[in-house]
Formats: C-alpha cells, sequence, structure tokens
C-alpha cells in the first residue's frame, strides 16, 4: 500500500500547526490576568506571618553550641524538616509564590530561626506522604517533622516526639442540607472519609465500629468525596473543615471536637539531646507569645476567638 | 491500512448511499445528543462556570503548571535516557549466545515488565529507606521507571533484532566480522531503525509514569495538579486541565511514531516494528500494522 | 516473619482477589468495547469513524491516573457516582479499550483481501462479512497483542491504590507499613504480578495454538 510523500508531509504540517496553535493558545493564556482570588486554601495571613518569624526568639550561641543536634543544624544554616505541602492552616504551598506557609510551617521556621539566628528562618522542606514520616526521621532525611503529626506510644518507639505544641479535636463535615449526622454516635453505619496518615481512622473504628471509612491522600479528595456525595461525613481536625466551610456555603462542621489529638514534633530518638532541645525552644516561643502570634495568623483566620493555651509539654504517652 | 474500509464495503450505490446517508444522520443526531447531555450535566452542576476555570489561565497558575510540565519533561528525559541505551544492552544480551548473561538478562526482562511500576516506587519509598537506601524525591520516582521500562525497551529492541533477517549476521560473519562487530555495526543499527516508532510510543508511556510523581510528591504536572486543587478546591478543573496538556503532548508524540513509521516504511519497504524484510517467522512480539508495541502498558 | 504473613493473609489474598477481580472485568469489558470502537472506525458512517477516532485518540493519550482521579471526583458531579471499585474498573477499561480498538483494527487490517472480497462476492453485508469473515479470522493476529493489553490491565490496575481500592499493591503497602516487614510484602506481591502475568502469557499461547488455521 503506497503512501504518497504528500500525505506525510500534510501530518507534518499538521503536526505543526498544532504546536504552533498550542503555543500560541498558551501565550495567549499566559497573558490573561492574574486575579489570586481562587487560592482559598491559603488564608494565612502573610504579612504578620513573615514579622511573627522574624521577631521569633533566637536560642543563646552557647546552648546551641552545646547541643551536638542543634549545633549541626546551625552549621548546615538551614533546618531540614519534613511536612506538607497541601495542608490547609498548618503547611500549604501558595501555587503563587510558591512560598509554603501555615502553622507548621512556621514553627519550622521559628525553631529555624532560634537555632542559626537568621531572621527568615530558612528551611528544606521534604514532603511527608502517609508513613514515611517516622523512616524519614530514623534514616536522617530530616532534622525535624512538623506534619500534624499525632503522639502515638507506637509512633514513640520508633522516633522521639517533642512538644505536644497543639491539641487537635477531630469535628465531622457533612453537606449543609444533612441533618441526621449531628454527632460522632450517627458515624456509626456511616460512609467516613479522612486523610491518610492521620489517626482519625483509629478513632472512628472506636467511637463508630460501624463507620466505613475511605482513606484519601489530601483535604481535596476528601472534600470533594464528601462533596460527590461518595461519603456521608468527612472527619479531621475542626480547624481544617472550619477553613472548608468558610469557603463554601454547602457544607458544615457539626458538633463539638470529639477527640483529644495531641501534635508532636518528631525527632530522632538515637540523640536525646534533639527532643530536650526542641522542647527548650517550645518552651520560648510559648513564653514570649510567637506561639500564640502565629496561631492566631493561621488557624486563628478562621477559629474565632484568642489563641488557646497550648497544651502542657510531655503531658502525652509517647511524648 | 488507508485501504481498510474500501476492502470490508463496495463503493457505494444510490440504495447505499441512501443508507449510509440516513445512518449518517441518525449517528450524528445521537452524538450530538449525547454531547449535549453531558453538557446539560456538567452546566446544570455548576462546573462549567467560567469562574471555576478562570484561576487555571492567570499567570501565577500558568507558572505553577509551566514548573510541573518541566518537573515532568525532566523525569521522561532521565528516564529515556538511561532506560533506552540500558534496554538495548539487555536486548543484545538474551539475543546473545553467552548462556549466563542471557539468563540474567532474560530473568531481569521477564520480572520488571510483570510488576507494576507503583509497586516499584513504593519500594524506593517505603522499604529500601529501611536497609540504607534512601534517593532523593526525584530518583526514587524515576529510578522505578527506568527499571521497568528498561525491560519494556529491551523486548521492543528484540523483536527489532528477530525481525531482521539472518542474512545479514551470516554476510557480515562471513565478511571476517567479529561477533561483537556485527551486533554493533551491523544488527542493532537496522534492528532500532525498525522499532524507533514504538520507541517513540514509549516515551508515551514514559510520560505516563512520571505521573506517579502524585504519589511520591515529586512537583510534576500531577502533584502541581494536585496543589492547584487543594488551593483552590477545585480539584475537577484541576485535574481536566492537567489531563488536556498529558493528551496533547502525548498525542503529538503518537503522531511522530506514526510519522516516522511511513516514512520507514518507504525507505526500507519493510513494515517497521517488527515485521520481517524477507520471509521468516513474524516477529509478533509488536504490533505489525500500527504503533502498538505489545509490550507497551496501557497506563 | 511468618507470624506477619499469618497474621495478615486475610488482607492479603483479599488484595490479591481484588487485583483480579479488577482485572478480569476491564479485560473484558475493554476487548468488547474496543471491538465496538474498531467497528466504528472502520465503518462507512462518517460520525462513527469520528467518534471512534476522538475516542482512541483521547484514551490511549490521557495517564490512566489522571483518568482514575477524573471517573472518581468528577463523575459524580454529572450525577453519577459510582463506588470506587467500579471506578478503578471502568477507567481501566476506558483506557485498554482504545488499545483493544487498535489491536482489532490492525488485525482487520491484516486479514488479506481477497477474504472481504469473496465475502463481497457472496453477497455478505458490511456487518455480516465483518461478524463471520473478517473478525474470526483477525482474533488469531489478535491473540498476543490481547495479551499484553492483559498484562498491561492487572499492572494498571496497581494504580487503583492511589484511589483508595484495597487491591494488592494497596494492601502490601497498607500491611507492610503496619508490620515494618514492608520488602517481604512487596517481594510477595511483585511475585503474584509476575505469575498473573505468566498464566495470562501462557492462556495466550494456548488460545493461539487452538485458533491456528491447520494447514
Amino acid at each position: 500500500m503506497p503512501t504518497p510523500p504528500a500525505l506525510t508531509r500534510r501530518q507534518v504540517l499538521r503536526l505543526s500547526a498544532t504546536l504552533a496553535l498550542a503555543v500560541a493558545g498558551g501565550s495567549t493564556l499566559a497573558a490573561c490576568g492574574n486575579d489570586k482570588s481562587a487560592l482559598t486554601g491559603n488564608q494565612t495571613n502573610v504579612s504578620d506571618y513573615d514579622k511573627i518569624i522574624a521577631g521569633g526568639p533566637v536560642a543563646e550561641a552557647a546552648a546551641v553550641d552545646g547541643n551536638a543536634w542543634a549545633a549541626k543544624i546551625k552549621a548546615a544554616g538551614t533546618l531540614k524538616t519534613g511536612g506538607s505541602d497541601a495542608g490547609p492552616l498548618f503547611s500549604m504551598k501558595d501555587p503563587s509564590t510558591g512560598k509554603i506557609t501555615g502553622f507548621d510551617a512556621g514553627l519550622a521556621q521559628l525553631l529555624s530561626r532560634y537555632i542559626t539566628g537568621k531572621a527568615d528562618g530558612p528551611i528544606a522542606l521534604s514532603i511527608t506522604t502517609v508513613d514515611t514520616r517516622e523512616t524519614l526521621i530514623q534514616n536522617g532525611t530530616v532534622d525535624t517533622v512538623f506534619a500534624t503529626y499525632s503522639i502515638t506510644p507506637a509512633r514513640a518507639k520508633k522516633v522521639a516526639f517533642a512538644g505536644p505544641y497543639y491539641r487537635s479535636g477531630d469535628a465531622i463535615m457533612v453537606k449543609s442540607d444533612n441533618t441526621t449526622i449531628t454527632s460522632v454516635k450517627d458515624l456509626d453505619g456511616k460512609r467516613i472519609a479522612t486523610q491518610q496518615g492521620s489517626t482519625t481512622a483509629d478513632r472512628i473504628a472506636k467511637d463508630a465500629p460501624g463507620a466505613k471509612v475511605s482513606l484519601f491522600p489530601d483535604d481535596a479528595q476528601c472534600l470533594a468525596a464528601l462533596k460527590t456525595g461518595r461519603v456521608d461525613a468527612y472527619v479531621i481536625d475542626q480547624g481544617i473543615l472550619i477553613s472548608n466551610a468558610s469557603t463554601d456555603t454547602t457544607l458544615k462542621v457539626v458538633g463539638e471536637p470529639f477527640s483529644d489529638d495531641y501534635y508532636g514534633i518528631g525527632v530522632t530518638r538515637d540523640d536525646p539531646s534533639a527532643k530536650e532541645f526542641v522542647n527548650a525552644w517550645l518552651t520560648a516561643i510559648e513564653a514570649d507569645g510567637s506561639w500564640a502570634k502565629l496561631w492566631k495568623a493561621t488557624i486563628g483566620t478562621v477559629v474565632a476567638g484568642d489563641a488557646p493555651a497550648p497544651p502542657k509539654i510531655g503531658s502525652v504517652e509517647g511524648s | 491500512m488507508v485501504n481498510t474500509t474500501r476492502v470490508l464495503f463496495d463503493e457505494p450505490g444510490p440504495r447505499a448511499r441512501r443508507r449510509i446517508a440516513l445512518a449518517t444522520v441518525v449517528a450524528a443526531v445521537v452524538v450530538l445528543a449525547v454531547l449535549f447531555w453531558a453538557y446539560r450535566g456538567l452546566d446544570a452542576s455548576g462546573q462549567l462556570a467560567l469562574a471555576r476555570w478562570k484561576p487555571f489561565w492567570q499567570q501565577w497558575a500558568v507558572a505553577f503548571l509551566l514548573q510541573g510540565l518541566w518537573g515532568t519533561l525532566l523525569v521522561t528525559l532521565a528516564s529515556a535516557l538511561v532506560a533506552f541505551p540500558a534496554g538495548t544492552l539487555l536486548a543484545v544480551g538474551r539475543a546473545g549466545r553467552r548462556r549466563p548473561l542471557r539468563w540474567v538478562c532474560t530473568a531481569y526482562i521477564e520480572v520488571f515488565r510483570s510488576v507494576p511500576t507503583l509497586l516499584l516506587v513504593y519500594v524506593f519509598l517505603f522499604a529500601l529507606p529501611g536497609v540504607g537506601l534512601n534517593l532523593s524525591i526525584f530518583w526514587k520516582l524515576t529510578v522505578p521507571i527506568i527499571l521497568i521500562n528498561s525491560a519494556v525497551i529491551a523486548e521492543i529492541v528484540r523483536a527489532g533484532i528477530k525481525a531482521l533477517d539472518r542474512g545479514q549476521t551470516e554476510a557480515a560473519l562471513a565478511l571476517g566480522m567479529t561477533t561483537g562487530a556485527t551486533v554493533r555495526r551491523v544488527v542493532l543499527p537496522q534492528a532500532v531503525r525498525l522499532v524507533i516508532p514504538t520507541l517513540v510510543t514509549q516515551l508515551v508511556a514514559l510520560l505516563k509514569d512520571s505521573t506517579l510523581g502524585y504519589v511520591v510528591s515529586y512537583p510534576e504536572l500531577m502533584k502541581q495538579a494536585n496543589n492547584l486543587a487543594n488551593n483552590t478546591k477545585l480539584l475537577f478543573q484541576a485535574f481536566v486541565v492537567v489531563s488536556a496538556i498529558y493528551i496533547v503532548i502525548n498525542f503529538a508524540l503518537t503522531r511522530l511514531a506514526t510519522w516516522l513509521e511511513t516514512r520507514i516504511r518507504q525507505r526500507t519497504g519493510a513494515r517497521p516494528g517488527g515485521a520481517p524484510v524477507a520471509g521468516g517467522p513474524v516477529a509478533t512480539a509488536v504490533d505489525p500494522v500500527h504503533d502498538l508495541p505489545t509490550t507497551v502498558a496501557p497506563h | 516473619m511468618i507470624t506477619v504473613l499469618q497474621d495478615n493473609l486475610g488482607a492479603l489474598w483479599q488484595g490479591v482477589l481484588t487485583t483480579l477481580a479488577i482485572t478480569a472485568l476491564a479485560f473484558l469489558s475493554s476487548v468488547l468495547l474496543g471491538t465496538l470502537v474498531a467497528v466504528f472506525r472502520v465503518s462507512p458512517i462518517p460520525p462513527l469513524r469520528l467518534v471512534g477516532a476522538v475516542y482512541v485518540e483521547i484514551f490511549r493519550n490521557i495517564p490512566l491516573l489522571a483518568l482514575l482521579i477524573l471517573v472518581a471526583y468528577g463523575l459524580p458531579e454529572v450525577g453519577i457516582s459510582l463506588s470506587l471499585f467500579t471506578t478503578a474498573v471502568l477507567s481501566l477499561a476506558l483506557v485498554s479499550a482504545a488499545f483493544a480498538c487498535e489491536t482489532v483494527r490492525a488485525g482487520i487490517n491484516g486479514v488479506p483481501v481477497g477474504q472481504a472480497e469473496a465475502a463481497r462476492a457472496l453477497g455478505l453485508t458490511f456487518t455480516q462479512s465483518l461478524a463471520r469473515v473478517i473478525l474470526p479470522q483477525a482474533l488469531r493476529t489478535m491473540v498476543q497483542p490481547l495479551v499484553n493489553i492483559f498484562i498491561g490491565v492487572a499492572l494498571g490496575s496497581s494504580l487503583a491504590a492511589a484511589v483508595s481500592v484495597g487491591e494488592l499493591t494497596y494492601q502490601a503497602q497498607q500491611v507492610g507499613n503496619r508490620t515494618a516487614e514492608a520488602m517481604l510484602l512487596f517481594g510477595i506481591s511483585a511475585l503474584v504480578y509476575v505469575v498473573i502475568a505468566l498464566l495470562g502469557g501462557g492462556l495466550g499461547s494456548v488460545l493461539e495454538r487452538r485458533l491456528a488455521v491447520r494447514r
């Protein structure tokens, strides 16, 4: 079957025309506006946020040099930390700036500032997935993990937890027109979405044993699952849910938080000076008000009222 | 291939032409109705509202997606640069006569082309750091892609080698060339040329594999889309946008492969992708007509 | 090590069954759908040919993972809410059908022209000559490519893990995480996939021999 060369040339022409069109289209699009109003995921007050980091306390030089773990970080000039880049309120990357902000990210920066003395609190973030957190700490990829990281005795066998630095409570989110679910008891027999790697799934298994739990990677997938009726409710930290509800009137948060979940800062178990140092830092930022200010600029943008009292350091089993 | 339809039905007469015209109208109406129904459904749900799409052509979003595209291309190119030569070597090893080497190559190829890339990514993500092998995120994504695709590429190249007329090797050996020189200078250049279109389509497979950046959090297109989805709460739109980008790129690559195929067929008179130049057993390892190498996984 | 396996055999076995179920359902649907699209592509009716061509170009070029996410979260927006298992089967079938279509089309093209001419000379219509003469013969050359599509479907089913379907890869990862025996569990899973691929290949060879024309 002979194919005339003219055809292939036409194919080439068509191909290059398609490509040219795509490029032209791309550049027209790029020439469009730069309206950022769609970025609802990031509600951090950025100007406050930067000021809080720069105003954070700095450790005495002797304290850093006297602590093997901290001295190493100071020499490196940056804190290697693990966390998310898709967690609303806690650690979220703003696509328009590439900047990662949130309560967890801010704490990591404050710790970096405390050790290095630099005003911008430089961090090198490794994205942690579902359960890479323990591994990344154990093998030294990261110095710390700030990642809505619930302290559990099982995890504490693999890594050391400084803190707790935040008391989270799981709450329930449903569609606005849902009237059958008002508390955790009503979750029994229902389909529930929550995020992978959170302790929420275990909690639901205990409080509502008949619930069918689906694990999704990030907030967006859980939210989509709820909105499209794939699940009846979405259970996660109340702050995250309130943040979602504040930008979407078809959703609501019901009931009070039904769990106490304490977030800790994961560090290595091999060097006890690490946990000791991070706890000293946590005491310092809680005492000078940086903790409360950071809460206000991040979680406080959606949760009403003053910053709560931070949980007592070392008060949780595993910390 | 051009003539398929000519073969299956005659030049239609007046009655047949009327029937075809009728069927055309009916089919067109049905197709339009389905499209309209889909449009109505999407429209009713509000998914088509301009406000839900507008964010994606704002400068920040375009820049963010371009970063993702760069990540995607980086992973694809790095995988290709290693997997193509490695696959070729494996193919030569498997086709060769040295026993242990042949066994090793065969075992490698058979295992790695039967294992899902995601499983291997999990191995690099969760299992290997525990025994001290902790690569950067880029390599945790790229190394599994390389390991699997070099096995797939080996099979493609081997199909090319098998498709080559034995006379080529015999002539080269008769001229006094060593086995190594025969492979390097006679067999491989021709075999690879035969399977170039298939190799180009394999680029599409590599590109698709790079979407696993979503799983390991490497900032390629899928991961960036997920980030946009989390930031804008426009999950459906974000993934429609990146899917469209993938389709355009892959479409261009598939077209390139088809074009190369026609060119090679014109120049050599052979059907590229494994059909024999002169008789011999048909190498069915590659689809003889289109650019579908049988070793390409449809994902 | 042994106890880890004993304790989690149930979860792993569930994963194997889910993988097999997804693979079987998606493969069969993709062959049926692929044949239909191939018939569209060779039919004399222009709108159907266009639909067939557009279908193939979209679904063989879209990454499966992207389609999975779209079907899982996009289809419910138009009122079609499927279970995650069905989502996985449907997405895999849609993608593989594009490849199956091209295989069927290639198979049709591989049948000697004389066969179609003879069928027409006997007065068979387009549908009759396709169904009774061309496709049965095309099947022979299609076996190997179809085996490869089958293996591709089996491997592709692992991506269902990314939308939380409890198939083999997902279970291996979950159990591996819980028990710190990740390497062992991934090794076993890899073995299962290799066995599935080998079985698929073996079945293909048997089929090819059965279909071969005795001369």
